[in-house]
């Protein structure tokens, strides 16, 4: 087993280090005739709410080359509409389920793990940042979080944030971190005209240019943190995640590689299971 | 950091039932498209999509054009990479997903299509005794010749420059003469596969020329991008009057009258 929250009085134990990352596969449900669960260290759920958020405005995905741009705006039911369509999903799972959540105040965290107190489908919260997030903002959701609740915390840091955030929230008390949340980006939309203004779409950037960033994230911050790190970003081979392993991450998060490659993720966790066997003495 | 996995034999048991494959057979020219022929088992239902590894970050999503007792038909445009494929060779295909249209116990079926969409509509030509196509495009020249429509259709063309048919768009084609308003009285059920900013100009029609329209009297088809066509991703996402709905999984095939516009 690989222990995601060492520090923490519950652990956070997972049987492969390969999780699908927020945002990317939905809730628990949406990937049943596709991927077999039994692969995936954990559920990262879909990011949720304290209330319910509605869909950006389209255009909400832009491609080019290799590169996807999307702007969902976390659309969700809120919080109490998912646990009372999950509940029994992740109790049945058979995975730990890790419960991505969205805040905009400390006291609307409060409210969040007050709605989670009790509830034992969940084994772990991944609080999600945006990038505009000031140390002081982040340090006291985690403190909310820590206040109001006995689970493990990982805390996904943007990617324009790590150097502000990473160890602060090492220090206060984060079991782990994420590293990280998609960099954000414009590209020009494809129905732009040679006589109007270029109309840009806004959004987190997903492909492999993403990796060699995470790669330089994960070698300068991993010997630098006191904590587990999971590495998120750009990931879509056996290789990448073989990378991310060697520089220490505990495990790697897949994302949108998902939507083409569902059997991404137990290709990955079969392949570093075999990995893990051979090393084994 | 060793870690063990109990389970890897069960991986490779467990059936995956919607990661599937086609065989590629032929590809021809059908101006202004060609047709792909694939074989495949449980192709999906008019309507229905599955999603195509063609080597892009994103899947393709494919409508069937036609459905065979071995497999389907796909329109795509020249240039298409599937023109790169060998007979024989293999497709990876996720699918099939979403919710496709209803025309059980239909006896008069209005079909409505822009040209370059029509392509999801074709398996629906023979779905019922009687049917109706009212076909637009800019001009002539971007029509599929009728003699490749089955005989017993009753085609009503409308160009924007009057080339052939009706003078018009299907945004204009409000007058009493036009074809479409004709025909949505005739018709027990109508199905749609427009630019979506056409439909709630039909939503208007068909409230007007139907006194209480019975739910999904007026399916529309709507193309969105689908990236996981499993209702994973939140892209996909279109208002109705239930709230948000996602297109792949709770459609792509709505009620026009359902949505919020």
């Amino acid at each position: 087993m690989i222990e995601l929250a060492p520090n923490h009085k519950f652990g956070l134990p997972i049987a492969t280090p390969v999780l699908p990352a927020a945002g990317v596969f939905g809730y628990g449900d949406a990937y049943r005739d596709l991927v077999d669960y039994r692969c995936l260290g954990a559920l990262v759920t879909h990011p949720v709410s304290l209330h319910p958020r509605r869909a950006a405005y389209p255009p909400r995905i832009a491609v080019r080359g290799e590169h996807l741009l999307i702007h969902t705006g976390h659309p969700n039911p809120g919080l109490s509409a998912i646990l009372r369509q999950y509940r029994d999903l992740w109790e049945r799972l058979g995975v730990p389920v890790i419960l991505h959540v969205l805040a905009g105040t400390s006291a609307e965290m409060a409210e969040v793990m007050d709605k989670l107190s009790g509830e034992t489908a969940i084994q772990g919260i991944e609080l999600g940042l945006d990038e505009h997030t000031s140390v002081e903002k982040a340090l006291a959701l985690l403190r909310s979080i820590c206040l109001n609740s006995d689970l493990p915390v990982i805390v996904r840091v943007p990617f324009v944030g790590v150097s502000a955030l990473a160890s602060p929230l090492a220090e206060a008390g984060a079991d782990a971190l994420t590293l990280t949340s998609p960099p954000r980006g414009l590209l020009p939309l494809s129905e732009a005209s040679d006589d109007e203004p270029l109309p840009l779409m806004r959004g987190r950037l997903y492909g492999p240019a993403v990796f060699p960033l995470l790669l330089q994230q994960l070698s300068y911050w991993i010997p630098r943190l006191p904590v587990p790190v999971i590495a998120c970003g750009g990931i879509t081979s056996i290789a990448d995640a073989r990378a991310c392993l060697a520089l220490g991450a505990v495990a790697v998060q897949l994302d949108a590689v998902v939507w083409r490659h569902p059997d991404l993720l137990a290709t990955i966790a079969k392949e570093l299971a075999n990995d893990s066997d051979n090393a084994t003495p | 950091m060793g870690f063990h996995c109990p389970s890897l034999v069960a991986w490779n048991m467990v059936s995956m039932s919607k990661h599937t494959t086609a065989v590629f057979r032929e590809a021809h020219p059908e101006p202004p498209f060609w047709r792909v022929r694939f074989e495949m088992v449980n192709p999906p239902r008019p309507g229905c999509f599955l999603l195509a590894d063609f080597g892009a970050p994103l899947r393709e999503v494919l409508f069937p054009a036609a459905l065979h007792t071995e497999g389907f038909d796909v329109l795509v445009p020249p240039g298409h990479p599937v023109q790169r494929l060998l007979p024989g060779e293999s497709v990876d295909l996720l699918g099939p997903f979403g919710r496709g249209f209803q025309t059980e116990q239909v006896e008069r079926l209005l079909l409505v299509a822009e040209a370059q969409l029509l392509s999801p509509l074709l398996p629906l030509l023979e779905a019922a005794p009687m049917v109706t196509l009212v076909l637009a495009a800019p001009t002539r020249a971007l029509l599929p010749p009728a003699q490749r429509f089955p005989p017993s259709v009753e085609l009503h063309l409308i160009t924007q420059d009057g080339s052939v048919g009706y003078a018009g768009t299907l945004e204009t084609c409000h007058n009493a003469d036009s074809p479409l308003l004709e025909a949505i009285p005739w018709a027990d059920r109508l199905c749609a596969s427009c630019d979506p900013a056409f439909y709630p100009k039909l939503a208007r029609m068909v409230r007007q020329q139907r006194l209480n329209p019975p739910p999904n009297f007026a399916q529309v088809l709507i193309q969105v991008a689908m990236p996981c066509g499993v209702g994973a991703c939140e892209i996909c996402r279109v208002q109705t009057v239930n709230g948000e709905r996602r297109a792949c999984t709770d459609g792509p095939v709505f009620d026009v009258l359902d949505f919020v516009f």
